[in-house]
């Protein structure tokens, strides 16, 4: 798995690729909490290149949505892979995020 | 002329794992050998990859709880349009059929946990737990119409 962070002016974009499971949702967690601790609260997140996206993965995204909406912000999606809708979808969590077919759209919505 | 049956042709594919989470992905690569060789989709062997994946994990974390501590043997069975996997475990008893995910939550209280139940439950057509002597057997079975049918 791979994290790249862009910070924009109101948004941050967090480019997240590969497998993101138990073995790897910790580096996620870790990347999204230091953002959300250095009050970054509007996030993107670019899940175009993952290609496995387990629960772990999922409990770090709804953890952090949870964390950001409490000070205002958000977590919106964009142009995810169908391997990470597909994981959403199983999971019923696809009315929860708010997804965007493209990154510019997404970082606009802010 | 009623229809020519062919005899299904069963392949097996097998390995054992050390219970640990940076195993999953060898799990996971043992699921797809046996989704294609069912003849699924790439779609659906990954829904299968994800469901079996949920599985072996909680066997690592809640049946053993210790990295290491154990191992686990995968099985894979195929016939065109059916895979049956089965985990075999040494770890003290734990049934995940025995949990019920809640899918009844609030968009302002969104579950954190209890995710990974509710797709294996979705993803497999059966899920049966069973406790034989001192290991965990359990066999997740999912069916797609065959292409020949």
């Amino acid at each position: 798995m791979e994290i790249k962070t862009q910070v924009y002016k109101r948004v941050v974009a967090v480019t997240v690729s590969g497998r993101v499971d138990s073995a790897t949702a910790g580096d996620l967690e870790t990347a999204l909490t230091a953002l959300t601790n250095e009050s970054h609260t509007n996030l993107v997140l670019d899940l175009a290149a993952v290609d496995f996206l387990s629960s772990s993965g999922l409990r770090v995204l709804v953890t952090t949505l949870k964390a950001v909406r409490k000070l205002g912000g958000d977590v919106r999606l964009a142009q995810p892979s169908q391997r990470a809708v597909d994981a959403i979808n199983l999971a019923g969590l696809d009315v929860l995020f708010k997804v965007f077919p493209d990154r510019e759209s997404a970082i606009a919505s802010y | 002329m009623p229809p020519t049956r062919t005899r299904s042709r069963l392949t097996l594919h097998s390995q054992t794992v050390a219970a640990r989470l940076d195993q999953l992905e060898a799990v996971c690569s043992l699921v797809d050998q046996g989704a294609h060789s069912a003849g699924f989709d790439d779609r659906t062997s990954y829904a299968c990859q994800l469901a079996v994946c949920e599985a072996a994990e909680n066997i690592v974390k809640h049946g053993y709880r210790e990295p290491g501590a154990g191992d686990i043997r995968v099985t894979t069975r195929s016939r065109p349009g059916e895979l049956i996997i089965d985990l075999v475990d040494s770890a003290p008893p734990f049934d995940p059929t025995a949990a019920m995910p809640d899918d009844d939550w609030e968009m302002t209280d969104p579950p954190v946990g209890g995710r990974g139940l509710l797709i294996i439950r979705r993803v497999m057509d059966d899920v049966h737990y069973e406790r034989r002597g001192h290991r965990n057997h359990l066999r997740l079975r999912k069916r797609i119409q065959a292409p020949s049918e």
